[in-house]
């Protein structure tokens, strides 16, 4: 029917960036299991997946009751040893029966909720990701899954916790149909986002890679917004204005690879964004008045140099 | 940064200091939260001006949060919801400012479960990553409260806390605050019990005092020179006992002095109350101004 998921996305609880062998201990959430990395062009660590069994009711719009039995499917991913996301998702497919049958049943599916009794595609995905959907209690709860899952990278005994700057995690609720390609991002509050995606043929891990590339690139886009805005430029010195933005310097700006890691088949989504609203335009603006700025005070102080060694 | 602020005994303006050290400290320019621990009587939405959650939430507060009921606690963005005009925009150069408002009727916290610590942990955790100063309000004396804070923190070795112990500049409340940190069952004592190391936890732990009349105070023009003298005398004496009970100058963070605004009504201490309508006392803003850089400034806090 629809595959729906969530991908929040934070600030790695570590005074700088961590290395690989870092991030795989990290990321060693579960023994015996391995962390894929990879390497090129931006260090990408991914943790083995975890399932976790649910029977609950789904999201609806419309309020009806519906309810799936099935698996979640979890992990957490560290990007250049300094962003951390968790990302969770579920495919929902109609039930064969309509009453609950066995666990191995929906253990040899992982990932898979099945509905029990009837319910529209449409309705869940509003529901889901909708503007004030209403989410009531015992209704299926990606985000605590994903919040807890990501708490255990940021509670790493291995993490020193003294992160350079604070900075709210983002969470990004996403549906997927197939269907004639097309792509909508939404900003609702400071920390919520939602992405309506149809993409043709059937759906693969592939539409979580490209989901979890959009989060990480939205929470780059919307931290250095907030490094800027507290740098109050214009409005307070230009020593201290730069001594603000150098944790933008430090741990971000070297960060944005967009559809890095995409499949060549989605990586029209990521340009039709890219076209509108034009993620890495406002990037690059950013990025140039966070440069500028501390060029500028770096031009202020050598002038200044130069009149004092000058006397 | 996690500050936890606690009182020997009710009405020593805890939370009306509390509250305005999270206001100056967001003015300043640093992400805040203010978490109203206080479970018996949650009314930090009250001196926040948020009338929705004045006497605590209906849905969501922390107690339930703590008991498992709810998979997050409400926020309130106080920028955004304060019913105060002076409030409700935020400032240039503020950073954000959020209530996390406790129970309606909820009631103290009557047992110390795993599973409350463990959301304790989690939620500390979880707002750390989040806000420059998360400024915890635990009720007045020993209770379970405090030893959640005490049990949570110490299973966070990495993240950074400290106290703030308030009482009234009286004979009675300087004994009690005392007896708070260093008594039987005090905050030593119960830290101690659940891990801390003793050493550390002594240098973590700061007074600060309230409603506090200086000798040499405006509001003392108009006495006789009898009760001027009178005063003069008490206060020296209150030193020495202060001295003794090691509630002194060095352990001392800071002193709000009495303002007659926070003796009528708890709110916060805006500069509009000070320089527009000149209802509160220029000295009063100062002493939170200066208490909100001072509870994140090291020198502040150098082991004794």
């Amino acid at each position: 029917m629809l595959v729906i998921g969530e991908v929040h996305t934070g600030l790695l609880q570590n005074s700088g960036e961590i290395s690989e062998p870092a991030c795989r201990q990290v990321l060693g959430l579960m023994s015996g299991e391995t962390v894929r990395v990879s390497r090129r062009p931006i260090v990408h660590a991914l943790s083995p997946e975890r399932l976790t069994g649910v029977d609950c009711a789904l999201p609806a719009a419309s309020g009806s009751r519906i309810r799936g039995v099935g698996t979640v499917v979890s992990r957490c991913a560290v990007t250049g040893g300094r962003v951390a996301q968790g990302s969770s998702y579920v495919r929902v497919a109609r039930s064969e029966t309509d009453r609950r049958l066995s666990w191995s049943h929906y253990l040899a599916r992982p990932g898979v909720v099945e509905v029990l009794g009837k319910a529209k595609a449409a309705d869940i995905a509003e529901g889901f990701a909708g503007d004030g959907a209403p989410r009531g209690h015992g209704c299926l709860d990606l985000t605590a899954i994903t919040g807890r899952f990501l708490d255990l990278v940021q509670t790493s005994p291995l993490l020193n916790r003294r992160a350079p700057f604070r900075m709210p995690r983002t969470i990004l609720r996403w549906v997927a149909e197939t269907g004639e390609p097309s792509i909508g991002f939404t900003l609702h509050t400071e920390q919520e986002r939602s992405l309506r995606l149809t993409h043709p043929g059937p759906f693969t891990p592939a539409v979580v890679d490209l989901c979890e590339d959009l989060a990480m690139h939205d929470w780059l886009l919307t931290s250095l917004l907030v490094v800027v805005e507290r740098a109050r430029v214009g409005a307070t010195p230009a020593a201290e204005v730069a001594a603000r933005l150098s944790p933008a310097v430090d741990h971000l700006l070297h960060l944005w690879m967009p559809a890095a890691r995409v499949e060549e088949r989605l990586t029209p989504f990521w340009e039709s964004l890219e076209r509108r609203p034009g993620f890495s335009r406002q990037w690059r603006s950013l990025v140039d008045r966070v440069r500028d700025q501390v060029a500028v005070h770096t031009l202020a102080l050598l002038s200044a140099n130069a009149e004092t060694g000058g006397r | 940064m996690l500050v936890f602020a606690i009182s020997d005994k009710g009405g020593t303006g805890r939370s009306v200091t509390g509250t305005n050290i999270a206001y100056r400290h967001a003015l300043q320019g640093n992400d805040v939260c203010y978490l109203d621990f206080d479970f018996g009587s949650p009314t930090a939405g009250a001196i926040f001006s948020v009338s929705a959650v004045a006497r605590g939430t209906r849905e969501n507060g922390l107690h339930e949060y703590l008991r498992g009921d709810c998979p997050q606690p409400r926020r309130v963005d106080v920028w955004a919801e304060s019913d105060r005009e002076g409030l409700r925009t935020r400032p240039p150069g503020a950073g954000r400012l959020m209530l996390l408002p406790g129970s309606e009727g909820g009631g103290e916290l009557s047992a110390l479960t795993e599973e409350v610590v463990g959301r304790c942990v989690q939620l500390f955790g979880r707002l750390e990553e989040e806000f420059d100063l998360c400024m915890v309000d635990v009720s007045a004396g020993r209770s379970f409260t405090a030893e959640l804070v005490l049990a949570a923190t110490v299973r966070m070795p990495a993240v950074p806390f400290r106290w703030l112990v308030f009482h009234r500049w009286t004979r009675q409340h300087i004994i009690a605050a005392d007896g708070l940190v260093t008594g039987t069952d005090g905050l030593f004592d119960v830290g101690t019990r659940f891990g801390h190391d003793p050493e550390v936890l002594r240098d973590r732990i700061r007074f600060v005092r309230t409603a506090v009349l200086e000798p040499d105070a405006a509001e003392l023009v108009g006495l006789r020179d009898e009760q001027r003298a009178w005063l003069s005398a008490c206060d020296s004496e209150l030193r020495e006992l202060a001295g003794r009970h090691g509630v002194g100058r060095t352990t001392m963070l800071g002193k709000v002095p009495l303002d007659p605004v926070l003796q009528w009504r708890e709110q916060l201490i805006t500069d509009e109350d000070v320089l527009a309508s000149k209802i509160a006392n220029v000295e009063t803003a100062a002493a939170f101004d200066d208490l909100a850089k001072k509870i994140v400034d090291d020198n502040a806090w150098e082991g004794l």
